[in-house]
């Protein structure tokens, strides 16, 4: 089996942020594994996004930016969707430099490490233990 | 008919009817709900049991929420509550708001599927924790955790921290 069989939603994601938004750099990483869900889920994703679009005016606003990645991906992250949840990085070209700048490096960038699951709400199949 | 018994120095409201909890910097006061309906199949009187008012409509849940954020200037959609967040994205956005030292109502989705349903809609954003501040929707977690880095958030609740 592939990856984009075993992995479907983040080949789907891989897809459609870059047919969306053309990004310089496109980090999608499965995030599934810090929670409480079965192995090889695909529920829980950070997403790093770095475009030429977020120069534009209306995307200045962080919130404007993540709208639009929202809209992009609607139907992975909609209630009845596989994403349960959607962390996101979304930087114009000249930020991430000034990232890999102050990092010396962009390997060394830091997106940020996301929360530890709280155990969840019961609404997704559990980890088998 | 629904009272509602307000503990702490919140102004106090004749008929608030819904499920929110106001966070003091440190202290969780719950507000009950109680009901007095007389149904007694389980022994001990209704009267003396704590009540969650049922929240079935999604357009009754939009209105509440409305509700909410104009009367709350501060108000989180979490999951769990702030002394015990069930989710680590809401407990990351409370331990913000603390660090910010601001109070601030919360309600918890995980008790009540309308509201959690009705505020994506109200919003148009798909995930909780969803924080309004003075009746505007500003962001979830990372959004919440980017502008208290960049002193953007400061700046937002400066003017409710004066009041």
């Amino acid at each position: 089996m592939n990856n984009s069989e075993q992995f479907p939603v983040e080949t789907s994601i891989i897809k459609k942020l870059e047919e969306g938004l053309d990004p310089m750099v496109l980090k999608v990483i499965n995030e599934s594994h810090m929670h409480n869900v079965p192995k090889n889920s695909e529920t829980h994703f950070k997403v790093v996004v770095v475009s030429e679009k977020f120069t534009e005016k209306e995307l200045k606003s962080l919130i404007k930016r993540h709208r639009l990645v929202n809209s992009i991906l609607k139907d992975e992250i909609a209630t009845e969707g596989p994403v349960h949840a959607l962390s996101i990085v979304a930087k114009t070209p000249e930020q991430w430099q000034k990232m890999a700048e102050q990092s010396d490096g962009e390997e060394n960038i830091s997106i940020g490490t996301s929360p530890n699951c709280r155990g969840g709400d019961g609404s997704l199949p559990r980890r088998s233990s | 008919m629904v009272l509602l018994n307000l503990l702490g120095r919140a102004a106090a409201r004749t008929s608030l009817a819904y499920p929110v909890t106001q966070k003091y910097a440190g202290a969780s006061l719950s507000i009950a709900c109680r009901s007095f309906s007389r149904d007694s199949s389980s022994g001990s009187h209704s009267d003396f049991e704590p009540k969650r008012k049922q929240v079935s409509d999604e357009e009754e849940a939009k209105k509440m929420i409305a509700g909410h954020v104009r009367d709350n200037k501060i108000m989180l959609y979490m999951k769990g509550n702030p002394s015990m967040p069930m989710c680590g994205f809401s407990a990351r956005v409370v331990k913000v708001l603390q660090d910010e030292g601001v109070d601030f109502s919360s309600v918890n989705v995980l008790d009540y599927p309308a509201i959690r349903e009705g505020v994506k809609q109200f919003s148009e954003w798909p995930t909780i924790p969803q924080l309004y501040v003075k009746g505007e929707f500003i962001g979830g977690c990372d959004i919440i955790t980017g502008m208290h880095e960049s002193g953007e958030l400061e700046e937002i609740l400066k003017d409710i921290k004066k009041q």
